[in-house]
């Protein structure tokens, strides 16, 4: 119980528009234990960003209504805190890392003042002691001290993420989420900031929830990996099993679809069609329409995560025991 | 400024503030400076004729043997139609443009931002009601509500100041509204709401700093046009009472005179003119001084 940071159980968001109601999160269960890094991987609008955003207890209301289910975050459940108690837990018990570092800092405060401000409501009383706390993470994470002065706009966009995840890590938090930190950035500075998020990690201790779409960054910072369709999980287990031992067919789709080093000159195979309409999914798997193993069972019914083989997989072709994707096979 | 900070040292924490930054480049606006400048002269002048006029005996103190003296040495502006020394009226009466406008527009700017900001963050109802009452009021033209206020409340400074300080609730409020409901939807706050800002602190720290240049120009832009409605009702002789020299009055009292000695109301009218406009010069070069997208 104790050693595990965070335990979403059965977590299902729905937004609530007019038009109706958008199934955005739909039971999902995920585990991190301490300082471990978990990968949560799938397309946009697959649920991942909602899932980060319950953890923080922020969906946006309305829309947003968190249905039932509970976020254990470090032994207390977040959902069942009162509004002044969730502020004292964000950026004490989690902090979050947000994908575009261009619109992410406060264009009319001095990036020191902003790191010293989250130190400072995180108890620190005296403001000269959290500036020079706040010159400290600047070293951290690469920037010199003497550009604490700085205003978001003069900094570029690596710089300004190095500031994100120094406001993020000033007051050492438990979880980190990580939204999507290098989709805004060039291949290069994408390399800069993994290579920094994994150093800190080791350095702070601190386990992680790390939103992509790029299985590339997954394989180089993570320990686990979950695979997320349609607001659930398909696929959850270590880096080597989900990547060596695929098991379901979306995410061997997706690893289709990316491009190999050994063997160039192959064609890429896309996955099919679109995801399903998030108002209105299937009855039965919602990879069903798409997946190229599908029979007649897939449709009937939302299959289970379960363990199959090394680790867990929501696919009931696994219920014939002979059954093997074709890369594997 | 880069070297700068690569030369040292020493990391030493060095915060630009947005003042000077502003500041540093409004100087390359000359429009700005020449405004700045005469708004600057204006309020020193006007101060300073405190001291050098006694109002009693040189401002309102008639003169009848020097009345309607064309402007030369001895008077600069020239005598009124009661012999007052009109450079003399006229600077002494600044303070009053000056004041009641800076005034009107200070509670505004109050209760503006207090009003805007609470109507575009939280949205819904508070909104609609908020924002209702201040259509209404913005239909009615500002003159015509300032009449109506100082007619119920009676002919005096402070009820001008009043009046006036409605219009310019209902413009600053808009103005407010507006920015809030951009900034509020933005990253950075969302950011602040994860490491657990509390609200009122995102909204005085994080959401009304970034509204504050709009406002900032508006304010300048609505002192002028502030300046003109105090004038107007003084002409129309419901703000400031006689004998003060306002401006407004006093054009009022030269346009009997407009054929035979023009400049009784030349020059008040040229005060009023002067002022606006610098005003509008130094609220378009704060416009561009104040827009982060020219940051440089």
């Amino acid at each position: 119980m104790t050693e595990n940071i965070l335990e979403i159980r059965d977590l299902v968001v729905h937004y609530e528009t007019d038009e109706g109601c958008v199934q955005a999160v739909n039971n999902i269960n995920v585990i991190i234990g301490k300082k471990t890094i978990l990968g949560l991987v799938g397309e946009t609008g697959a649920g991942k960003t909602t899932t980060a955003l319950s953890i923080l207890n922020l969906v946006p209301n309305p829309p947003g209504i968190i249905k039932s289910g509970s976020i254990i975050l470090n032994g207390v459940d977040v959902l069942k805190l009162p509004p002044k108690k969730m502020e004292e837990v964000r950026g004490n018990d989690v902090a979050m890392i947000f994908q575009d570092p261009m619109t992410a800092l406060n264009p009319v405060m001095t990036i020191g003042e902003q790191i010293a401000e989250s130190v400072m409501i995180h108890g620190e009383r005296s403001k000269e002691k959290a500036l020079n706390r706040a010159r400290e993470m600047l070293e951290q994470v690469g920037i010199p001290a003497s550009r604490s002065g700085d205003y978001p706009h003069q900094l570029s966009g690596g710089m300004r993420q190095r500031v994100v995840i120094a406001i993020a890590l000033a007051c050492n938090p438990k979880l980190l989420i990580a939204d999507e930190p290098t989709t805004a950035l060039d291949v290069t500075i994408q390399a800069q900031i993994l290579e920094l998020i994994k150093e800190l990690n080791r350095k702070f201790d601190t386990s992680m929830l790390l939103i992509t779409h790029d299985l590339g960054v997954i394989a180089d910072v993570c320990d686990r990996v979950a695979v997320m369709y349609a607001g659930r999980i398909v696929e959850e287990g270590t880096l080597e099993e989900v990547f060596n031992d695929t098991l379901h067919p979306y995410t061997e789709g997706l690893f289709n679809s990316l491009p190999n080093l050994r063997k160039r000159g192959e064609e890429l195979v896309p996955i099919k069609g679109m995801m399903p309409d998030p108002m209105n999914l299937p009855k039965g798997c919602a990879f069903a329409p798409r997946c190229p193993y599908t029979i007649d069972e897939c449709t009937e019914a939302v299959p289970e995560l379960k363990k199959i083989g090394s680790h867990l997989v929501a696919c009931r072709r696994y219920e014939d025991k002979n059954f093997r994707l074709r890369r594997n096979s | 400024m880069e070297t700068a900070t690569a030369k040292s040292a020493h990391p030493v924490y060095r915060s630009r503030g947005l003042a000077s930054e502003t500041m540093r480049r409004l100087k390359k606006n000359k429009g700005a400076i020449i405004g700045l400048i005469f708004m600057v002269l204006l309020v020193v002048v006007t101060i300073a004729s405190g001291f050098i006029y006694d109002y009693e005996k040189d401002i309102i103190g008639q003169n009848i043997s020097e009345r309607f003296k064309a402007p030369g040495l001895e008077y600069p502006f020239g005598t009124d139609q009661v012999g007052r020394n009109i450079f003399a009226r006229v600077i002494y009466g600044a303070r009053f443009s000056l004041a009641i406008s800076a005034g009107a527009v200070a509670i505004g700017l109050v209760v503006g931002i207090i009003l805007g900001s609470i109507a575009g963050f939280y949205g819904g109802l508070v909104d609609d009601i908020i924002m209702r009452i201040n259509d209404v009021l913005y239909a009615i033209p500002n003159i015509m509500i300032a009449v109506v206020i100082v007619s119920l409340l009676g002919t005096n400074t402070f009820n001008l100041l009043l009046a006036l300080s409605v219009s310019a609730t209902t413009t600053v409020s808009r103005v407010a509204r507006a920015s809030v409901m951009t900034i509020r939807g933005q990253e950075f706050i969302e950011a602040a709401y994860a490491i657990g800002v509390p609200t009122w602190k995102i909204i005085l720290k994080h959401i009304v700093p970034n509204c504050l240049s709009p406002i900032i120009v508006q304010t300048t832009l609505l002192i002028g046009t502030t300046i003109i409605a105090t004038s107007s009702l003084s002409f129309l002789g419901i703000g400031v009472p006689a004998p003060a020299p306002e401006w407004g009055a006093m054009l009022s009292e030269g346009r009997d005179y407009m054929r035979s000695a023009g400049y009784i109301c030349v020059i008040p009218g040229f005060a009023i003119m002067l002022t606006v406009l610098a005003l509008n010069l130094l609220g378009d070069g704060l416009r561009d001084a104040l827009d982060p997208k020219l940051k440089k």
